[in-house]
């Protein structure tokens, strides 16, 4: 234990050494939209959680298949993140051959490893989840210890998940180089999104008739079988939120499991690590000269030559590109099997309704897919950046280089999605045009915030890339990139309202004023990060 | 063809280098010697862009290297200490991407890389991923990187890191062949002996500022050589 904290100690006084107050000053205002975050999710599911326990008979139902759902997938999210983070924390971490060259026990690396892998991949979804808690315990007024059986149980959550996903990490490297394995588990993740994603559509009606045949069907779906944490934990939480004893067996349950996986992750640690580490290969031969042999850059297309070669060499960004694209392909089919008829009894300008929700949903998939791709072109550079920086490049022509390559790919990739979503739900004439035009609009402005920030907040040193989309600048984007999606659209649905309302003299000054609110804002979106993030970039020492 | 006017550099308040001035000819090689943490390092990034100096300016050439900094870069070729590459490139293609970012004609380039593979003894993993080179052909690759546009001024921290006696050998003759074709040569080391065989003149310097300039006459003069001095310095 005593030297488990010798080498933790390095970690926290570099944490400690870095929240300076000037840094701390710095980040205020990720700080601030990450409040802003919170208190949107509280509200978000707080109006969520009083629309739908106000539905007769099926409400409270409904509410508990809510939290059974978020268990469901917290538990999937983190054993899937725990696998990811415990391959790259014991096998591919850059202070491996320093541990390791030391008079320490293995066992002692297992157990920082251990406690690196488990804060790495559940601090966000920590960080993220205590709102949704918060919103379930004031819409039931649970009682104080519904609060702390709320921590306990998370708590206990993350750590099965951490030793499940730890367990598996050294089985599969036992099989597997590293590298390998970590691109098998991005693609299993992506699989089983997929059978969650079409046991999902399989349980809802396309030729619902009604609203509440849409409920029931949620309620039918089965997330909570008694074997699965989240299940043990929903029914240790329900009954405290009722007002009720909690059922003491699910939470010893779940304590045991938490218990038995910690012990085989770290027997299976101390099985195949070391042996694990010995196999480990450097990379095999080159590529050979192939077509890239016979291309020979200018000066305006160096960075995208030099771009291309390493994104198609790093079998890192081709997977996540790949599940990119499944997303995108189930996103489409998707919209091809919207239950309409169902549907159309909510409201009678459902069209106009689905069309928005579509350019909403093309908006979060356009911001998300910019955070890793984006975010990340200029920390792409990594370490080598000093070979732009002593160039005869002008750094601001570097970055719009790097925008503008992403940015045609992505516009290109968002704008055939709502065309062709839009085609699934009929929509047709000028209202397409306007939601093509208006994407276009979007795509353009999201990717010059993702572009800019990704340049004002650099990071060169990483041992993954997807992890610098995942960190908190990258976070930041995706609020403001959020932000900017759901203004754009409140007032173009604004805009379309009083159109649709009369053509009065008021109402033209009001469309008006939106259009140029709309412009401005976009502008304000992609110039601004841009120009910020130039200077920031031409000042920056590698 | 190297000025440093009066350059000072300070990092959260404490000063890496103080008015440092120095003028370095055409074709001469030049180099600045110093203890762990003397600011050799500072003044090197300074010179290369790397760093704006908080007062002071550098000249490569006839272009100031804050003002201009473009027109100086084209000119001045670089290799740091540490090599830092793109490692899922090729070396082939991280010669062409070089030669792309000076602007060098597409006709030009194939027939240089070729002769810079040669004179570096790195032509048989020219189409080998740089992520398996060891650090001494990161090293030789550095250098072939850093001549592909034929600079007026290189710079060179730490030139030998990693080279094995040949590479030294053979660099040392291509430094030698670089000044007496007009190239000016700027190199920071801690090999004191390789220094005193190069270098025309060579500054000391010392918790940032340049304590003494010598030249090779006046260092072989010295009792002990520049090894000699740089104790003697040094206290």
């Amino acid at each position: 234990m005593l030297r488990l904290l010798t080498l933790v100690r390095p970690k926290v006084l570099s944490l400690k050494n870095t929240l300076t107050r000037r840094v701390l000053l710095k980040r205020a205002p990720f700080i601030a939209a990450g409040i802003g975050f919170w208190m949107l999710l509280y509200l978000g599911t707080a109006k969520v959680l009083g629309f739908v326990r106000e539905i007769p008979f099926l409400g409270e139902m409904l509410s508990a298949k809510l939290l059974s759902m978020t268990f469901f997938g917290l538990t999937g999210f983190l054993i899937l993140s725990n696998v990811i983070t415990a391959l790259s924390s014991f096998y591919l971490s850059k202070d491996l051959p320093f541990l390791l060259t030391k008079p320490v026990e293995v066992r002692d690396i297992l157990r920082l490893k251990a406690l690196e892998t488990c804060l790495n991949s559940s601090w966000m979804v920590i960080s993220f989840v205590p709102p949704l808690f918060l919103a379930y315990g004031i819409s039931y007024h649970a009682p104080a210890v519904y609060y702390l059986a709320v921590s306990l149980t998370f708590l206990l959550l993350v750590l099965l998940a951490a030793a499940i996903g730890i367990c598996v990490a050294h089985i599969l490297t036992r099989f597997f180089p590293a590298r390998r394995i970590r691109i098998v588990i991005l693609g299993a993740g992506m699989l089983l999104f997929l059978i969650f994603y079409f046991m999902t559509k399989s349980v809802i009606p396309q030729t619902a008739a009604a609203p509440e045949d849409l409920f029931r069907s949620l309620i039918s779906f089965r997330t909570d079988a008694p074997f699965l944490p989240g299940y043990w934990i929903t029914e240790t939480l329900l009954p405290l939120l009722r007002g009720k004893a909690p059922d003491v067996f699910y939470l010893l349950l779940l304590l045991s499991n938490a218990a038995f996986f910690s012990l085989l992750s770290f027997s299976a640690g101390r099985s195949f690590f070391r042996g694990n580490i010995e196999r480990l290969q450097p990379s095999g031969p080159g590529p050979g000269r192939g077509i890239s042999g016979r291309a020979y850059p200018d000066r305006a297309t160096a960075v995208l030559y030099k771009d291309v070669m390493v994104f198609f060499r790093d079998t890192g960004q081709w997977s996540q590109l790949s599940i990119t694209g499944l997303l995108v392909l189930v996103y489409i089919y998707n919209f091809k099997t919207i239950p309409m008829d169902a549907m159309a009894g909510l409201t009678p300008l459902i069209k106009e309704l689905m069309l928005l929700v579509n350019m909403l949903l093309a908006g979060l998939v356009l911001s998300a897919v910019a955070a890793r791709f984006l975010y990340t072109a200029v920390s792409l550079e990594g370490e080598a950046f000093w070979i732009i920086r002593t160039a005869p490049v002008n750094i601001s022509r570097f970055l719009w280089s790097k925008f503008l390559y992403g940015c045609a790919a992505l516009t290109a990739l968002i704008v055939l999605v709502v065309f062709f979503t839009n085609r699934a739900i009929g929509v047709t004439g000028p209202l397409m045009g306007i939601s093509v035009g208006t994407t276009g609009l979007l795509c353009i402005s999201v990717c010059g915030l993702g572009t800019g920030l990704g340049a004002i907040y650099p990071k060169f040193r990483y041992e993954n890339i997807a992890a610098v989309s995942m960190s908190l600048g990258g976070m930041v984007f995706m609020l403001l990139a959020f932000l900017v999606v759901i203004v754009t659209l409140s007032l173009e649905a604004w805009a379309f309202f009083l159109w649709h309302a009369g053509p009065e003299t008021e109402g033209k000054v009001l469309i008006g004023i939106c259009t140029l609110l709309i412009a401005a804002i976009n502008a304000a979106a992609l110039l601004l990060p841009m120009k910020i993030g130039a200077k920031r970039l031409a000042e920056y020492s590698p | 063809m190297i000025i440093l006017d009066n350059i000072t550099r300070s990092f959260d308040g404490v000063r890496a280098v103080g008015n440092l001035s120095l003028n370095i000819a055409r074709g001469e090689v030049f180099g600045l010697v110093g203890p762990n943490g003397a600011g050799k390092t500072t003044t090197i990034r300074i010179m290369t862009g790397l760093l704006r100096p908080d007062e002071g300016d550098v000249t490569i050439g006839d272009f100031s290297i804050t003002r201009e900094p473009v027109k100086a870069k084209s000119i001045l070729g670089y290799v740091p200490d540490r090599a830092f590459l793109y490692e899922k490139l090729t070396a082939r293609e991280f010669l062409k991407f070089i030669a792309a970012l000076y602007g060098m004609e597409r006709s030009v380039t194939p027939g240089k890389i070729e002769a810079l593979a040669g004179t570096f003894g790195i032509g048989d993993i020219m189409d080998e991923l740089i992520e398996g080179f060891s650090q001494g052909m990161r090293q030789r690759l550095l250098f072939a990187a850093a001549l592909m546009h034929d600079p007026k001024v290189l710079l060179i921290d730490e030139p030998f890191m990693g080279l094995d006696p040949f590479g030294v050998r053979m660099l040392k003759d291509f430094i030698r062949d670089l000044s007496a074709g007009g190239v000016t040569v700027f190199l920071v080391t801690h090999s004191l002996h390789i220094a005193e065989e190069l270098c025309h003149r060579v500054g000391f310097i010392n918790k940032g500022a340049l304590t003494a300039v010598m030249t090779s006459e006046e260092i072989g003069k010295s009792e002990g050589g520049l090894e000699g001095l740089f104790l003697s310095l040094g206290d």
